[in-house]
């Protein structure tokens, strides 16, 4: 194609996996958290960069990079929930979802000043785990190993996920919360509980999102900012409220990127938009929305 | 002669917007000036943006798109084709306007959250074409520069390079555009939006043409926006890129429901706190992010309807409670 070898194409298809599996992370958590609380949460990208941070706090620390993936993600996760349990609640009873995005549109301007003050403005870097440096090839395509780990890491979350969803009660809860939460509420089901839950679960995979990227990308305070705008476009192109929409858009936006950047550099940002544009324009709901949630 | 009566229909239909200029113009007495030209011009962004958000109900997550049209219409006219500031700010209006009508063309059909996102993809789409590929015209990431040195000829002599001549400038220009919402919201075009607001079925059932509506309303309300952009390049004397970023869009969001979309005003008042405490806190510190990002927390806790929203609301109420006292006093 173009003149390109095919093995190039291929390897650049891994790597516009790897950075779709991120996206991927981001939107499935951005997804749940609007299907079951309406809130578009514009700080989803500060968790992500604090899912970062946390990993380079804890990569000071210890060696072990599986253990400090988890470490973060359970510290931000925390976090989470505590933001949800006293800023985001009380909003619950306005009723107007303007008020939770406006509320986390705030938190999206704090949260990487509180960084700044702790980390600095310069950038830091996290090691690939040794485990995962350099490359293997199968035939002539070369694999970088810790994108395929990336890959691996994050579709093994996410089958975790839709068994939690839809196997435990608990995930059953969850799924009809964003259904309806007056009958689930009339059941004498804990539904405050749910949100908090569902909220701490989506941050949760921002948080390992970051935490994944660190080593790809610069840890710097406001690699969020940029990633939020993208991962809004991965959520509504797969469709608002839906897993597998999530996947799919994550994996289709990753791609794009890619290969614009191998094909016209300068476009890649522009691409995507343009898809969005094209995809909600041809299905208003996205690809995997559903009725009545438009 | 006129009667009184006119007199006081005028005063009555007027009086707050007579008294919020009288505020606005007091201003530069406490605010250091060209903070004060800054919440203005963002001012007439809030309530350009509302136009679409509080008055026809369609929030929009990509202003930005429409604030940068409105920038960078006013910044290459300037700097490519040396025309008047009068002629380039209305070329940012404009081309604001046709960007709007186009935009809001394609998207008036979609709802919700799907609607402000569309517009927000076509708002980052502008600002990553600025950004790299037309970089030859939009000087990429520094701006729009070497735009000269900005002066009105017409009527008279005003040099815009001395701040407080630019502050009467903006005003008029911002006055001017709030007279003209005033009439637009307050028309029978304007009552038809509300209506769509409140409830788009009926508005449909009665035989309006209800995309027709919404595209119409929001070409008026990227004007507006745009108009403030281009004022944003007069101000700054150079296109700047920030201008089309998505937290343009979301610093319109916020300014707009700080203020209370409710409210005509409420947008107004809602940006002139975010920039003036954007402006004065960034001079004593680097960190203002946190302190305004907490502000915008704390006032949203504090303020249901926006600050404004919530003043009028309570007012009305212990107004109509004096009402309902009197009639009953009146009554017996």
């Amino acid at each position: 194609m173009f003149g390109i070898p095919l093995n190039i194409l291929l390897m650049q298809a891994i790597l516009g996996l790897a950075l779709g599996a991120v996206f991927v992370l981001l939107a499935s958590g951005l997804s749940m958290i609007y299907g079951l609380m309406d809130v578009v949460n514009f700080a989803h990208g500060a968790y992500y960069m604090l899912g970062a941070y946390a990993v380079y706090t804890m990569s000071l620390f210890t060696g072990n990079f599986g253990l400090n993936i988890a470490l973060s993600v359970i510290i931000v996760a925390g976090l989470g929930a505590l933001t949800e349990i006293t800023v985001l609640r009380p909003l619950y009873k306005r009723r107007n979802p303007l008020y939770p995005l406006l509320l986390t549109f705030g938190l999206s301007l704090a949260i990487p000043d509180v960084i700044k003050i702790f980390y600095g403005l310069m950038g830091k870097a996290v090691q690939y785990p040794e485990m995962f440096m350099g490359s293997f090839s199968v035939g002539t395509v070369i694999i970088p190993k810790y994108r395929m780990f990336v890959i691996v890491i994050t579709f093994t979350v996410l089958i975790g996920l839709w068994l939690f969803l839809k196997k435990s009660n608990l995930g059953m809860f969850l799924r009809a919360a964003t259904r309806d939460k007056e009958i689930v509420d009339v059941l004498g089901i804990n539904v405050a509980g749910i949100m908090t839950l569902g909220f701490t679960i989506g941050i949760a995979l921002a948080a390992l999102g970051g935490s994944v990227a660190a080593p790809m990308v610069a840890v710097e305070p406001d690699m969020g900012v940029a990633m939020i705008m993208q991962s809004f476009v991965v959520t509504v192109v797969g469709g608002l409220g839906s897993l597998g929409g999530a996947i799919v858009g994550g994996i289709i936006i990753g791609e794009i990127v890619s290969f614009t950047s191998l094909f016209a550099g300068a476009y890649a940002d522009v691409a995507i938009y343009f898809a969005m544009a094209v995809i909600l324009l041809i299905r208003p709901r996205g690809l995997f929305g559903e009725i009545g949630r438009e | 002669m006129i009667s009184s009566d006119v007199w006081k229909y005028f005063f009555d239909e007027y009086k707050h917007i007579i008294v919020a200029f009288i505020l606005i113009l007091m201003m530069p007495l406490a605010i250091p000036i060209p903070t004060a030209t800054e919440m203005i011009i963002y001012g007439l962004y809030a309530m350009g943006f509302n136009i679409a958000l509080g008055f026809t109900g369609m929030l929009s997550f990509g202003h930005a798109a429409f604030f940068g049209l409105g920038t960078y219409g006013a910044a290459i006219a300037l700097r490519y084709f040396n025309s008047s500031v009068w002629t380039a700010i209305l070329a940012g209006a404009v081309l604001a306007a046709l960007g709007a009508f186009f935009i809001g063309a394609l998207c008036v059909k979609k709802r919700g959250v799907y609607f402000a996102l569309l517009i927000a993809a076509f708002g980052q789409m502008f600002y990553f074409l600025a950004l790299s590929p037309l970089k030859h015209i939009t000087g990429g990431e520094d701006g729009l520069k070497e735009i000269p040195i900005l002066s009105i000829e017409f009527p008279f002599f005003i040099d815009l390079a001395k701040p407080f001549p630019l502050f009467l400038f903006t005003f008029f220009i911002v006055a001017v555009s709030v007279l003209l919402m005033h009439r637009f919201l307050n028309s029978p075009f304007g009552a038809l939006m509300q209506g769509i607001r409140e409830n788009e079925t009926r508005l449909q059932a009665c035989g309006y043409s209800v995309l027709f509506i919404k595209i119409i309303a929001f070409t008026v309300s990227g004007l507006f926006s745009g108009l403030a952009g281009a004022l944003s390049t007069v101000y700054l004397g150079y296109g700047n890129l920030g201008s089309l970023y998505w937290l343009t869009s979301g610093r319109g969001v916020v300014m707009t429901l700080l203020g209370g979309m409710n409210s005509f005003f409420g947008p107004f008042l809602g940006a002139g706190i975010f920039i003036y405490f954007e402006d004065t806190i960034s001079v004593m510190t680097a960190r203002w992010e946190v302190f305004v990002g907490t502000m915008v927390i704390l006032l949203i806790l504090a303020f249901p309807d926006g600050i404004l929203g919530t003043l009028e609301k309570r007012f009305r109420k212990t107004r109509k409670a004096e009402t309902s006292i009197a009639q009953a006093i009146g009554n017996r």
